[in-house]
């Protein structure tokens, strides 16, 4: 067993996709439908269904994405992992017609990060995934563009709402470009204090008032 | 002034003006802000600026109160500084950001071969290692089982991205810069570099030309 | 990079001034300055031509270019082009906000030139995004952006960064050769 104190998840598309990224927790906890391909000795207890010792050769179960990529090995048929629906060819052709009807955060959330990490099991797929989930985000770019470029100071949640995580983080960063520009225009681009010292303060001044 | 020797002995400018001396301090700055990696530290030129501010404060120490020329020199003055911080917080930033590679880099160089960081930010840099580890230890890794409780920083703390793509202004002209290696459906992919001219593209490709100063970030 | 610092950089453009004072030679550390004579125009880094017009010392000379004739011809040029037209200064939007904000009595005409100024910049900043597109689209990887500004990269230099760098990833996944030496980096 190796001794390190985590399993160093490889990278997803965030931005700072690393072990303390928040998002790459997450996507790393995204459910796949995977089925057992050996028998798993003495872990019946995992599956609620079925009150047996081990768990038989050929069992369908859901398991998070580290646990198949760690159990995952090319050579010994451990187990396969299947394509989640939303990548399979029956959607890749609804993408395909116009990415930008679909709802990508009721698909995904990680809709962009998990396609990437499902070509670490192996398909004849692949290929065609990997185009599909590169296209995808070409033909949605000018709406998430526009959408963030055109929306200062006001309610946004619309406009993200059917946006994946990643999607997201680029209208966020869309958003701060065109905020700052346009504060600096309006005059307000005084440096601001930061959250830490406008805190420190308000306790400093809770204090005094015990 | 005179005792202010350019950082590259071997070209022919040895002497540079102080003027050419802030030009040099901003360009670092800009270059130090949009690189995705740490540079090479720029502290002749660091040493030399303060030298100069520290003559002009001498000198100020003398001026009456409201005399409107020693007004623009301090005026003066806080810019300079303003730059000076500013590129010495940028690396900062970067060394805490990426202190496990910024390190190993520093380990693996050769005998001779210059150093990224000052003699300062190399304590930092190891200091900062230092307390990241005994931090993790103390909130986490001790409560670990006996076998988990190392941990790899290299592996934990991200490399910096040098395929991430930068805008650059160039100062000397280049030829055949690569821009894309070749593929099956594609012949390499290389470009003329204008004086003068701005692009966009990948970091990793023009990094010797940031280093050299041909081009500069923008 | 915020905004503010974009306009620190912009206030070392030299401008003319005319000084109701007199001053011998400033040596700076950055370059020599004056003499100032009552009356006699000199030129001075933007940051001193405000300080001075603030404090009553001096009235600024607009830059030439500020000029509402002028500034409409760049206007219809900016419009029939799709390429980005050479400006007069790199510092455009930085001066002319800097100068109308500080020195608006020195500027004829000053709420046309903010006007024009601006439909200037919002025509350019809609063909950069027009390019941004097309530079997605195309999954390009080199870009000549001649006579663009460092305000207007500023404005989307996060957004436009951060997008290609995801395509980019998202590409490397399409090509595996190129991926598996692309894993390795992390």
């Amino acid at each position: 067993m190796d001794t390190q104190s985590y399993l160093p998840v490889p990278p997803g598309v965030g931005k700072e996709e690393n072990f303390f990224s928040l998002d790459d927790i997450l996507l790393s906890h995204e459910r796949l439908p995977c089925r057992l391909e050996t028998k798993f000795p003495r872990l019946g207890f995992l599956e609620k269904s079925s009150d047996t010792r081990d768990i038989p050769e050929g069992t369908k179960m859901e398991m998070p994405l580290w646990v198949a990529k760690g159990l995952y090995e090319q050579k010994r048929r451990v187990l396969a992992v299947e394509l989640p629906k939303v990548y399979r060819e029956g959607w890749r052709t609804v993408f395909g017609a116009d990415p930008n009807v679909v709802d990508l955060h009721k698909m995904g959330p990680y809709y962009y990060g998990l396609g990437s990490q499902m070509l670490h099991f192996d398909s004849p797929e692949n290929p065609d995934v990997a185009q599909a989930i590169l296209q995808t985000f070409i033909g949605r770019f000018r709406r998430i563009m526009d959408s963030s470029q055109n929306a200062y100071d006001s309610d946004t949640s619309a406009l993200v709402e059917r946006l994946d995580c990643l999607e997201r983080a680029l209208f966020r960063e869309g958003q701060n470009g065109l905020n700052a520009f346009q504060r600096w225009e309006k005059g307000h681009a005084h440096l601001t204090a930061s959250n830490l010292v406008i805190n420190y303060r308000k306790r400093k001044l809770a204090d005094m008032n015990v | 002034m005179s005792d202010c020797q350019s950082d590259h002995s071997d070209e022919n400018e040895d002497v540079i003006t102080p003027a050419e001396l802030i030009v040099k301090l901003e360009e670092a700055w800009l270059n130090e802000k949009f690189s995705p990696e740490l540079l090479e530290h720029k502290s002749e030129i660091v040493e030399c600026v303060m030298e100069q501010i520290g003559h002009m404060e001498e000198n100020l120490q003398r001026a009456k109160k409201g005399d409107i020329k020693a007004n623009i020199h301090r005026m003066e003055i806080d810019r300079i500084r303003f730059v000076l911080n500013s590129y010495l917080r940028s690396r900062l930033q970067k060394i805490e950001k990426f202190f496990p590679h910024i390190l190993e880099k520093e380990k693996s160089r050769e005998e001779g071969d210059p150093s990224f960081l000052t003699a300062e930010e190399s304590v930092f840099a190891r200091e900062y290692l230092a307390n990241t580890e005994s931090y993790m230890n103390k909130v986490a890794l001790k409560h670990m089982p006996p076998n988990l409780q190392h941990m790899d920083m290299l592996k934990a703390v991200p490399k910096p991205c040098l395929d991430t793509f930068v805008f650059l202004n160039v100062k000397e002209r280049q030829e055949n810069i690569l821009v894309e290696h070749e593929t099956d459906d594609q012949r390499e992919y290389v470009v003329d570099l204008e004086r003068g001219s701005q692009h966009l593209m990948c970091y990793r490709t023009i990094a010797p030309l940031v280093a050299s100063g041909a081009v500069k970030l923008m | 990079m915020d905004p503010s610092e974009v306009e620190f950089l912009a206030e070392k453009e030299m401008v003319k001034i005319i000084p109701n004072f007199s001053l011998d030679k400033v040596y700076l550390i950055g370059g020599d300055l004056g003499p100032f004579n009552p009356g006699l125009p000199v030129e001075v880094p933007v940051w001193l031509a405000l300080n001075l017009k603030q404090r009553q010392k001096c009235r600024i000379v607009p830059p030439e270019w500020m000029d509402v004739e002028k500034l409409e011809e760049i206007r219809e040029q900016e419009r029939k082009e799709d390429t980005f037209t050479p400006i007069p200064s790199p510092y455009y939007m930085e001066l002319t906000k800097l100068l109308l904000n500080h020195a608006a009595d020195n500027i004829p005409k000053a709420d046309e030139i903010r006007t024009l100024v601006k439909d200037i910049w919002d025509t350019r900043i809609a063909k950069l995004r027009l390019s941004i597109d097309s530079f997605i689209n195309q999954q390009e990887a080199h870009a000549k952006l001649d006579n663009l500004t460092l305000m207007e990269i500023n404005t989307t230099r996060s957004f436009l960064l951060d997008s290609l760098n995801c395509m980019y990833k998202l590409r490397t996944n399409v090509q595996p050769s190129t991926a598996a030496e692309k894993t390795m980096d992390y």
